[in-house]
């Protein structure tokens, strides 16, 4: 026991804290969370239950296994130690086996005579006994020797227990530690050399706490405290999976986390915002975009996946989120099968499940003030031109042109067709469009679907039809032009006719020979009767006016029986047509698709003096606005120019919606969503505090509010314990992800309690409680190892220090920056691509992730900036473990590799930092070889080199000087300047000397 | 317990000579928080490679990944029945409640195969005349043709066959053998990526480290610039400021060790060490001027693509891609990297199989043949593990995906595929499982992937029960909640 409880860290030197093994304490939890999945209430494997004392001390189908007093001879201690390899338990497959330390306690309760209070509750309700199940209570601070020590209760708490121990707290560390530490903790950037001299030699005996106020008002805190966010949220730039599609506007939702940071929004309002900002009463755009939290889930669109799949994978995903970031739950494992150690079964599950199965993702228009104004502009300098066009046209036709006209028509032939109009008895369209007969005329308006079929009928006396005419209009409105898609375009993908007799009988008409005045080359007009849908006929870019095209039937028709024509258009994004007519001839073919209207042609039939006045006026009209060369001129330019009609805002927010009708929610048998079990309502966990929705169809804004009840005893406790974590590196309860029965202890499960509390009372303002912590003198103490601990306490459980903290990825980017002044510190906006060589992007799928390289001051940006494409995430993040956005990350690893060293020496983007601060430390005036080294050295590290630092830099300094020297080549390479100015050996030892300092351990590092 | 100047001395002394992945403060934290090892009597040293849970056959593993999914009925699973009913129309009862990427049921008709199967070696094996030089190891090989995937999708798919499940964001194979076993490479990554072909479905995914620290992922070497990202000193950094700087930063680490006494800065200054290395190594890795002419010859590293059309197959020069990278593998596994991933994409044959198919064969079969016998003659493949395969398989039928003029290609096959092991302890020489005669499903001896890892992690010496890792809350393994060892596979 003694040794066990020296090597196994923090919860072994509490169990050492006490001397004896305490039933509920430390052999209850462990029959737990160990061995009642088989041995209790629902499987009695070999006859034995643990969860029951009478049960458990009777033994099983082997009899007796605990014999008290007798830990050598009890069955129990012999499976679970492992002397016999082929009976033990947990039996391989079924858990790890338990350590060392979990068997001494078990050994030494045996030995001490087994006692089971009576009063130990029975298993079934033993997990719900579990203590983060219970609501924190808050206890008064407790009472310590070293008053004087204690700044806030923070600190009362933590030394009462190092008293406990007789340890003394660490002695606080120097001012330039403690304002690097602060500066990295609550901006994530290294302090200025200036800002560190000023706080070193501030005489305000407040000047501590009020570099923290400085530093928690700094537009830096957001962007530092949203990456932390951003962990948890698992947000990234693109949609993963093969074709890992780019979201251009994910950005939105980063940069709403960045403010509501910077403002303080509470983390109430915060959190209900994320989980149900658009079920919030009036909810604004902020709000919607502040639903991004859950659209930050993978999206496959590879060839030929089953869309359900994946939606029902990004459902799972968020109920995991949330139970994750908010509860400390791990409640995945009730997806296939009730879980194992946490009071959480399948049925809760789905349970939780519905209320985000009810959502839907949409992307809302979301312009930045910036995009408005400026489309504002073009909007405005577009409509100025078509104005002038319009008058240009107006202007043009108030001219003469019957000298023009009758040229023309001297040159023109008789029409030998002669086009007969039908007048059509009837409209309908099939998906929603709205359809309405004026004059002969039938036009489309009101919803416009994707694709639609019109149906028109029409009753004819001709007989020896020997053909049809189908005329599309131009839309009045000079955006539009034959078609409802945005461009004027339709594709008309089949033109069928059929003859209903009045017995209600049909049969079809065979048409040949199509033939259009325009068309693009892929969509001819025979497309049209070819008897595919998936052709068509479509004209682009001659959308500035009408169409026409003609069809010969096969045999003279003479219907008995309406005529019923079906326009189907089945191209989708609205290629609909949208005003159109239809004529018959029975002229004997071939016929042309001249654009000529019919009634024309036949006045112009007529001589010119006999043409009643009306007919006139058409056919003046015509020539005018169809024929005049300078019409058409003009009206081709007002085409191009509509073509240039400047593009609304592309900004999109991805927001969730909750459906109008609910989606039914079935438990999904072992996992698998083809397989429905029972129909589900969404509802919350019974192992915790009621729940009260707002109504009878409970929501995800019922669900965000029951996370703030004050009954609920996670949200807050989970969640201090994160700015714990952030703040000491690791949580009071060190699983930070898992609170359920398999987590860790806390650490001080009283000032978790306290901090719990506080939180709400201080309005869950987070700048509050990150205050609150780093003000006490817990954190301000030193974080140098205490060797006389290694053994009590390895993992600095007692808190008996700060922690040494190897930088995130993201920082050490950013202290790079900084450092050498090419920071460029802008908040927010779209993510950026900092320089990589193409090969490393060739590698995901096909080649075809593009990473364009920003360029400009955009390759200076802070890293939590950087683009994060799932399927090629820029290696320097994740050589220093950055997350990979795939799930939500509650702990970053701290690795030390081999790599971190390699692109730290050598990755272009650091060595430009190296060189931009060695050229400006090479500059300054009038200071000496040590001068200058002391001032790089306090810029990388914010404080004075000791001696031996010194020392040893001036010597690097003398050998880098000589090697550098006689050579202008190397020169011009190390200060990164092609030009003689770059021949400066000062200058490029410099540049060699900055990037040793920023290659050292305490660079990346938060002491 | 000893002090920290031991543990730094201790740290050192073991990163010179016995590991090439990064041992930071959180391994050593965990290691102190295993009682488990350090009341384990065997566990000596907790910083080397670590033990396996028994006896081990492979030390090494190179895994060569078709990714695309190669026709399993045109190269390794002969179905002359197949060829017979060409044309004809599967009953409604087989494609019922299946789903198909592309396929149209209603329409749908068998493919045969135009490949010639032969019996090659002392054990018979049936290949496809697409490869002639495999042929010759087949007795060194175990051919399953019996493999099947939940996953139907490139991507999930990719995910199943390297992590074990199809979801983002957990360790691959190869992580997970360095996470239980370490690396024995002194001077190189434990992990590592060759890629030839077109860009890979899954992307960095498929090396990812998931939940585990950055040090256990797979480390790309380019066929490009330097073999690994950085591993060059920027413009004007000589070799001897190189030198002469890490010195410097090692000696000034040292005196900030003295004052703040934190081991981690001890496994910095081991990093540097290995980066350092690293920068000689990986260079003498790549360079194949050592390599007898014989050697590069039987690779086929200079060898010329053909002049024929394959758009999936990847730009021009990947013969000579696909060749150097198999021989790259072994060079790797010679000096003691664990796993080793040679992947080409792309298989995924929808149309022109034909064609494609047979200028992919052309490219990987001289290579990976000369990687077996090179293996076999070094005395290297007894204990490395080499794997031929892809995500899933390729469909009897004749992809008749909408708006496809001809029929010349299939589509995904998850039910049914194949997939070759041999050396590190495989038996060789043997066919495992069966489909039916038209290749459509098993019928004899099924080997889910959770099977096929769960065999993997036996070859190296580890029960995949219980090789895990502790991430929110739950203990993960490479097989989920399944895999059982596959006997017959193993000598």
């Amino acid at each position: 026991m003694v040794l066990a409880a020296t090597v196994c860290g923090a919860k072994a030197a509490a169990a050492d804290a006490e001397t004896s093994v305490d039933f509920k304490r430390d052999v209850q939890p462990l029959f737990v969370e160990r061995c009642v999945s088989c041995h209790g209430p629902e499987k009695q494997k070999g006859g034995l239950r643990l969860d029951r004392k009478a049960d458990a001390l009777a033994g099983g189908d082997s009899g007796k296994v605990i014999i008290p007093g007798k830990s050598r001879d009890s069955l129990l201690i012999r499976n679970v130690s492992g002397v016999d390899p082929d009976n033990l338990m947990p039996p391989r497959g079924k858990g790890e086996p338990l350590t060392s330390n979990q068997v001494a306690i078990l050994r030494a309760w045996i030995d001490s005579g087994a006692p089971w209070p009576d009063d130990a509750i029975a298993l079934a309700s033993a997990q719900t006994q579990h203590w983060a199940f219970k609501v924190p209570v808050r206890r008064e601070s407790p009472a310590v020797k070293n008053t004087d020590w204690v700044r806030n209760p923070i600190d009362a708490f933590v030394l009462a227990r190092l008293e406990r121990e007789s340890i003394v707290p660490a002695p606080e560390p120097d001012r330039a530690t403690l304002i690097r530490r602060l500066s990295l903790d609550l901006i994530g950037l290294p302090p200025k050399p200036e800002a560190v001299a000023a706080f070193i030699t501030d005489p305000n005996p407040g000047a501590y706490e009020a570099l923290v106020d400085r530093l928690l008002a700094s537009k830096h805190f957001g962007e530092r405290w949203a990456r932390h966010w951003l962990d948890l949220a698992r947000y990234a730039d693109s949609d993963g999976y093969e074709k890992d599609g780019v979201r251009p506007y994910a950005y939105l939702y980063r940069d709403w986390v960045i403010n509501a940071v910077n403002s303080d929004v509470p983390f109430d309002r915060f959190t209900i915002e994320q989980l149900a900002g658009d079920l919030l009463p009036r909810a604004t755009l902020e709000q919607r975009i502040a639903t991004g939290f859950h659209r930050q889930t993978l999206t496959n669109k590879e060839g030929g996946v089953d869309q359900e799949e994946f939606r029902c994978k990004a459902t799972v995903d968020r109920l995991n989120t949330t139970a994750t970031v908010w509860l400390g739950l791990t409640v995945g494992c009730a997806e296939c099968h009730t879980h194992k150690y946490d009071p959480i079964t399948q049925r809760e599950y789905y349970q939780l499940y519905a209320f985000f199965n009810n959502a839907s993702e949409k992307d809302v228009p979301a312009p930045r003030q910036a995009e408005i104004d400026a489309y504002k502009r073009e909007k405005a300098r577009w409509d100025n031109e078509c104005d002038r066009l319009s008058d240009e046209l107006s202007s043009h036709w108030r001219g003469d042109f019957s000298a023009v006209q009758a040229a023309w028509e001297s040159g023109l032939s008789r029409p030998r067709v002669e086009w007969y109009v039908l007048q059509p008895a009837a409209a309908d369209a099939l998906e929603g469009t709205t359809l309405k007969i004026e004059g002969n005329h039938v036009i489309a308006s009101g919803k416009s679907p994707a694709m639609d079929t019109y149906e028109i009928d029409f009753e004819t006396g001709l007989t020896n039809i020997t053909g049809f005419r189908l005329e599309l209009f131009d839309d009045a409105d000079a955006n539009k032009g034959p078609g409802r898609a945005k461009n004027g375009n339709f594709v008309l993908s089949e033109f069928k006719l059929k003859v209903v007799n009045a017995k209600g009988e049909s049969k079809s008409v065979a048409l040949t020979n199509a033939a259009a005045d325009a068309a693009q080359p892929e969509h001819p007009p025979a497309n049209a009767i070819d008897g595919s849908n998936a052709t068509g006929w479509s004209v682009n870019p001659q959308t500035a006016h009408g169409q026409v095209i003609i069809f010969e039937t096969v045999q003279a028709l003479s219907p008995e029986g309406k005529l019923a024509f079906s326009l189907v258009q089945h191209h989708g994004k609205e290629h609909t047509v949208a005003r159109f007519r239809i004529l018959a001839t029975t002229s004997a073919p071939p016929f042309t698709a001249d654009l000529m209207p019919p009634e024309i042609a036949r006045a112009l039939a007529m001589p010119a003096t006999q043409r009643p006045i009306d007919l006139a006026r058409d056919v003046a009209k015509f020539y005018r606005e169809e024929v005049d060369p300078g019409t058409l001129d003009i009206k081709k330019r007002i085409a191009a120019h509509a073509r240039k009609r400047p593009a609304e805002p592309p900004t999109k927010a991805a927001v969730l919606a909750e459906n109008d009708q609910p989606r039914k929610t079935h438990i999904h048998v072992r996992g698998d969503f083809l397989r429905k079990g029972d129909e589900v309502q969404p509802a919350t966990l019974s192992v915790l505090h009621p729940f009260q929705p707002r109504g009878p169809f409970p929501d995800r804004l019922d669900l965000a509010e029951w996370l703030f009840d004050p009954q609920n005893p996670l949200t807050s406790r989970v969640t201090v314990n994160h700015f714990w974590k952030h703040l000491f590196g690791r949580g009071l309860v060190a699983t930070v992800d898992d609170f359920g029965t398999r987590g860790e202890k806390p650490t001080h499960p009283e000032l978790l309690d306290w901090l719990a509390t506080e939180f709400p009372r201080l309005g869950w303002s987070r700048k509050a409680l990150i205050r609150l912590i780093v003000t006490s003198s817990t954190y301000r103490q030193s974080s140098v190892v205490r060797p006389e601990l290694g053994e009590r306490d390895p993992l600095n459980g007692l808190l008996a220090r700060q922690n040494r903290l190897r930088l995130e990825a993201e920082v050490i980017r950013d202290c790079h920056l900084a450092v050498s002044g090419l920071l460029h510190d802008e908040i927010g906006g779209p993510s950026v691509r900092p320089p990589l060589p193409s090969d490393l992007t060739s590698i995901a799928y096909a080649n075809q992730i593009k990473w364009k390289n920003s360029e400009g001051p955009d390759k200076y940006r802070r890293g939590l900036y950087t683009f994060m494409q799932r399927t090629v995430p820029y290696p320097m993040l994740m050589t220093f473990d950055a997350p990979d956005s795939n799930v939500a990350c509650t702990r970053r690893e701290r690795s030390n590799t081999p790599l971190q060293a390699l692109t730290l020496l050598n990755d272009p983007v650091f060595f430009e930092c190296a060189q931009a601060l060695g050229r400006r430390v090479a500059a300054m005036p009038e200071a000496d070889t040590r001068q200058k080294i002391r001032s790089v050295f306090s810029s990388c590290l914010s404080r004075e080199p000791i001696q031996a630092e010194l020392d040893r830099l001036v010597h690097f300094h003398e050998v880098q000087s000589r090697l550098v020297k006689n050579s202008p080549a190397t020169a011009r390479a190390l200060t990164g300047m092609s030009d003689t100015e770059g021949e400066n050996f000062e200058a490029a030892t410099y540049v060699a000397l900055a990037r040793t300092l920023m290659n050292l351990d305490e660079f990346v590092t938060r002491e | 317990m000893k002090i920290a100047s031991d543990i730094i001395q201790l740290t050192r002394r073991d990163f010179l000579t016995s590991t090439a992945s990064g041992l930071g403060l959180l391994a050593l934290a965990s290691l102190f928080r295993d009682e488990k090892l350090l009341a384990s009597e065997s566990a000596a040293s907790p910083f080397g490679a670590k033990p396996p849970h028994f006896a081990p056959k492979a030390k090494a593993c190179i895994f060569i990944f078709m990714e695309g999914a190669p026709s399993q009925m045109d190269l390794f699973d002969p179905k002359p029945e197949l060829n017979e009913l060409d044309g004809q129309k599967l009953p409604d009862s087989l494609t019922k409640e299946v789903r198909f990427a592309f396929i149209r049921k209603e329409s749908a008709v068998l493919m045969g195969s135009p490949r010639k199967f032969q019996k090659h070696g002392q054990c018979g094996m049936e290949l496809s005349d697409l490869l002639p030089h495999l042929a010759a190891s087949v007795d060194d090989i175990a051919l399953i043709r019996s493999m099947h995937t939940d996953q139907f999708n490139h991507h999930p798919g990719q995910l199943m066959m390297n992590c074990g499940v199809p979801i983002f964001g957990r360790p691959s194979i190869g992580a997970w053998l360095n996470y239980g076993l370490g690396t024995e490479s002194k001077n190189l990554p434990g992990y590592v990526v060759l890629n030839a072909g077109r860009g890979l479905s899954g992307g960095a995914s498929l090396w990812s480290s998931g939940f585990m620290p950055s040090n256990y992922q797979g480390v790309v070497f380019r066929n490009q610039g330097d073999p690994v990202l950085n591993l060059s000193n920027p413009p004007g950094i000589t070799a001897e400021m190189q030198h002469y700087g890490l010195d410097t930063i090692n000696n000034l680490n040292r005196l900030r060790h003295q004052h703040v006494r934190d081991p981690e800065i001890a496994s910095r200054i081991a990093s540097y060490e290995l980066a350092f290395r690293m920068q000689t190594a990986a260079p003498e890795l790549i360079d194949l001027s050592k390599e007898s002419k014989e050697t590069l010859e039987a690779y086929g590293v200079d060898r010329e693509d053909p002049k024929i059309k394959s758009d999936r197959g990847g730009g021009p020069g990947q013969f000579r891609a696909f060749a150097r990278n198999c021989l790259l593998a072994r060079r790797l596994v010679e000096r003691g990297v664990r796993f080793v991933n040679v992947y080409h994409a792309s298989w995924d044959h929808h149309s022109n199989l034909d064609v494609e198919l047979k200028f992919n064969a052309q490219m990987a079969d001289q290579p990976i043949a000369a990687l077996l016998k090179d293996l076999k003659q070094r005395g290297l493949l007894d204990t490395t593990l080499v794997v031929w395969g892809s995500e899933f398989g390729r469909t009897p039928l004749g992809e008749n995906r909408s708006g496809y003029k001809k029929i010349t290609g299939r589509d995904h096959h998850p039910f049914a595929f194949s997939l070759w092991m041999a050396g590190g302890g495989v038996k060789g020489g043997q066919v495992i499982g069966e489909t039916d005669e038209i290749g459509w499903h098993i019928v004899r001896d099924p080997i889910h992937i959770n099977d096929f890892h769960a065999t993997i992690l036996h070859l190296f010496g580890l029960d995949h029960a219980r090789l895990t890792y502790r991430f929110q809350g739950r203990d993960f393994r490479l097989t989920d909640v399944a895999g059982r060892v596959v006997e017959k596979l193993l000598a």
